[in-house]
């Protein structure tokens, strides 16, 4: 009676029951934002545990809520996943408040749209991230590294409203000493220290050499997206081929509360990461 | 589909044994003007000829405003176990368009990934249809939702002296076989009922013009002017929301005990209408405005399904219409944005 039925293997199962995962590390990145290394208690499920970048996981505190968080991790690694996590509302302030061996719940992971890192074989990437955006982007940036020579240039801008708040400071570190990685980083508000660019990240995409075939892809603040799409779109980087990861609010990640609605897509099941030519008339999307 | 036919006579029996038989929902008299489904217990209590139910009988039964989903236990370790609750209940003279509203949500339900605490409730349940009265509101016609193809397992038509079944499921026959006595219909049988048919559809006088919506509202979108004054009045309050069958958002919070050792998670209707539907972490609000959210209900109802089902998300019921305390009025809305493109 009921159309698009799939028989579930199990009965008496809901799509709403968390697993149970541990933190296993915490890392404080900034002032505001801590890394978690998280894995499933259930042995099996966590080696089954796989997930493209881009894609994200419902976090649920026992008894206080449950909010999604890309997943900045390499995919590759099987013993556990990361959670870049900013202290900014119930569910992330805490998971700030936990320790290592604190348990939590984990849905997931979700997302049918992800970073095409496959079809990005041979060609010049640009990855483009303002202050937590880094954190999506960082499972596609992992992706690449891993399998460098694959890809042709890779440039990375990363801004950040001051440089107390960049976040991954060690994987930039590392990215600095490569001959394979353009590394761009802007701060809005300098401190005395500060040696590199200052202002916001649209500023340095005018300098970026690319190839017309090249992939671009974009993460940061609402505000953001509108001014480094056109700037992405003056490089003449086809719209099928720049990449952008929409959140919005989301309750269930899995296609039923329709909040994270963008036009007529949702980015729990559609997204997080839609390709620009798929959104562009969508006219609240960016 | 199978089409039997009922004679009035026999039609308290059959309902009568279903009531002793089964928990059995139908309309009830609230006052003058509304109806509500009920637990049934007893046929005086039925009563079929009603025009208006404010809430949805489908969206209580199987979408409840606030439903138990998960259910956790916190001790050395934590317990967790879902909480699908059904039995198996009939849901009695609901009509065509509060069926279809009813067949949508199960789509929403049961793509990508299938919702057991819903579609639990909804395998047990089974629906026997009746036509209604439409209210003046009532544009179902317009959206094609006036005639349920499924979705049922009977549904009665009152062609005169008998009813005129359609029978969608096994279930259904079975019922029939086993609490009445029916017999095939024939060929006057379907030459009575499509004459009750013509007449039925005849009596919806509300048409709304909806054709070209669907890309008419992308040239209307950014039209300030048109929004403001189709929101002007708004008070964000989601009456709206809450009186639609097909509306469906909600939020899942989790709730401890005060021991702290028992938790659950629910869901709870939301409403696309309320200032913090779109508020993220962080204080920002991707529809700020009353304006942004009317054209987010609109766009949903009207546009986002059509693409994604080939079927509105509205059963052209009209209570939105009823409930709304400023008067916005999806049909006008619909109508206004046809004359504003084409004028």
């Amino acid at each position: 009676m009921i159309m698009d039925i799939k028989e579930k293997e199990t009965a008496g199962s809901s799509i709403y029951v968390p697993e149970i995962a541990t933190i296993l590390k915490i890392e404080e990145m900034s002032q505001t934002e801590k890394l978690f290394d998280i894995r499933l208690d259930d042995q099996k499920k966590q080696e089954k545990f796989c997930f493209l970048p881009g894609q994200f996981v419902e976090l649920t505190i026992f008894g206080l809520g449950e909010a999604p968080f890309s997943i900045p991790s390499s995919p590759g690694n099987r013993d556990f996943f990361q959670l870049c996590i900013r202290d900014t509302g119930n569910v992330s302030g805490a998971i700030h408040r936990m320790k290592a061996g604190d348990k939590i719940g984990i849905r997931g992971p979700f997302g049918k749209g992800y970073f095409p890192y496959e079809r990005m074989k041979g060609k010049d990437v640009i990855i483009v991230a303002g202050g937590l955006g880094l954190a999506p982007v960082m499972s596609l940036i992992k992706t690449i590294l891993e399998d460098r020579d694959s890809y042709k240039r890779l440039v990375i801008i990363y801004g950040a409203t001051d440089p107390s708040n960049i976040l991954f400071r060690k994987d930039i570190e590392d990215w600095k000493k490569r001959d394979d990685i353009e590394l761009g980083l802007t701060v809005d508000n300098p401190d005395s220290a500060w040696q590199e660019n200052v202002g916001v990240c649209t500023n340095l995409i005018p300098g970026i050499n690319c190839t017309e075939d090249a992939y671009a892809v974009v993460c940061g603040p609402p505000v953001m997206y509108k001014f480094v799409v056109s700037e992405f779109e003056k490089k003449c980087i086809k719209p099928e081929n720049i990449f952008l990861s929409l959140e919005r609010r989301m309750e269930c990640g899995v296609g039923k509360c329709n909040h994270c609605h963008v036009g007529n897509k949702l980015s729990c099941v559609d997204g997080p990461v839609f390709s620009l030519w798929e959104i562009r008339n969508l006219k609240e999307a960016i | 589909m199978l089409y039997k036919v009922l004679e009035k006579n026999g039609y308290r029996d059959f309902v009568k044994s279903l009531i002793s038989g089964f928990e059995f929902i139908g309309p009830v008299k609230k006052d003058r003007a509304v109806h509500d489904f009920k637990v049934i217990k007893d046929f005086k209590e039925l009563d079929t000829a009603y025009i208006r139910t404010t809430i949805p009988p489908a969206k209580k039964i199987l979408f409840p405003p606030d439903e138990e989903l998960v259910c956790y236990e916190i001790g050395e370790n934590i317990d967790v176990k879902p909480v699908v609750e059904s039995g198996e209940k009939i849901l009695f003279a609901i009509n065509a368009w509060d069926i279809n509203g009813m067949n949508f949500l199960d789509r929403v339900f049961t793509t990508d990934f299938i919702d057991d605490n819903y579609k639990a409730k909804r395998d047990k349940l089974i629906v026997i249809g009746m036509d209604t009265e439409p209210a003046e509101t009532n544009f179902s016609p317009s959206v094609g939702a006036e005639f349920a193809t499924g979705g049922f397992d009977l549904y009665m038509h009152d062609i005169g002296d008998r009813y005129f079944i359609r029978v969608a499921t096994a279930r259904g026959d079975g019922l029939l076989k086993r609490y009445a006595v029916v017999k095939d219909a024939e060929r006057n049988d379907f030459k009575e009922y499509d004459r009750y048919m013509d007449n039925y559809r005849g009596r919806f006088k509300l048409d709304v013009d909806i054709k070209s919506f669907y890309d008419d509202f992308e040239v209307i979108y950014d039209k300030k002017e048109f929004w403001e004054n189709a929101a002007k009045d708004c008070y964000s309050c989601g009456s709206c929301n809450l009186v639609c069958p097909t509306c469906f958002c909600f939020n899942v919070k989790d709730d401890m005990e005060l021991n702290l050792k028992k938790g659950e998670k629910t869901r709870e209707w939301d409403s696309c209408m309320i200032p913090d539907y779109g508020l993220v972490a962080g204080g920002h609000n991707f529809r700020p405005t009353k304006e942004n959210r009317l054209k987010q209900r609109y766009r949903c109802k009207l546009k986002t399904f059509k693409e994604k089902y080939d079927r509105y998300a509205c059963v052209g019921c009209g209570r939105c219409i009823e409930a709304c305390l400023a008067n916005i009025n999806i049909a006008e809305d619909i109508n206004s944005v046809k004359k504003e493109v084409s004028a």
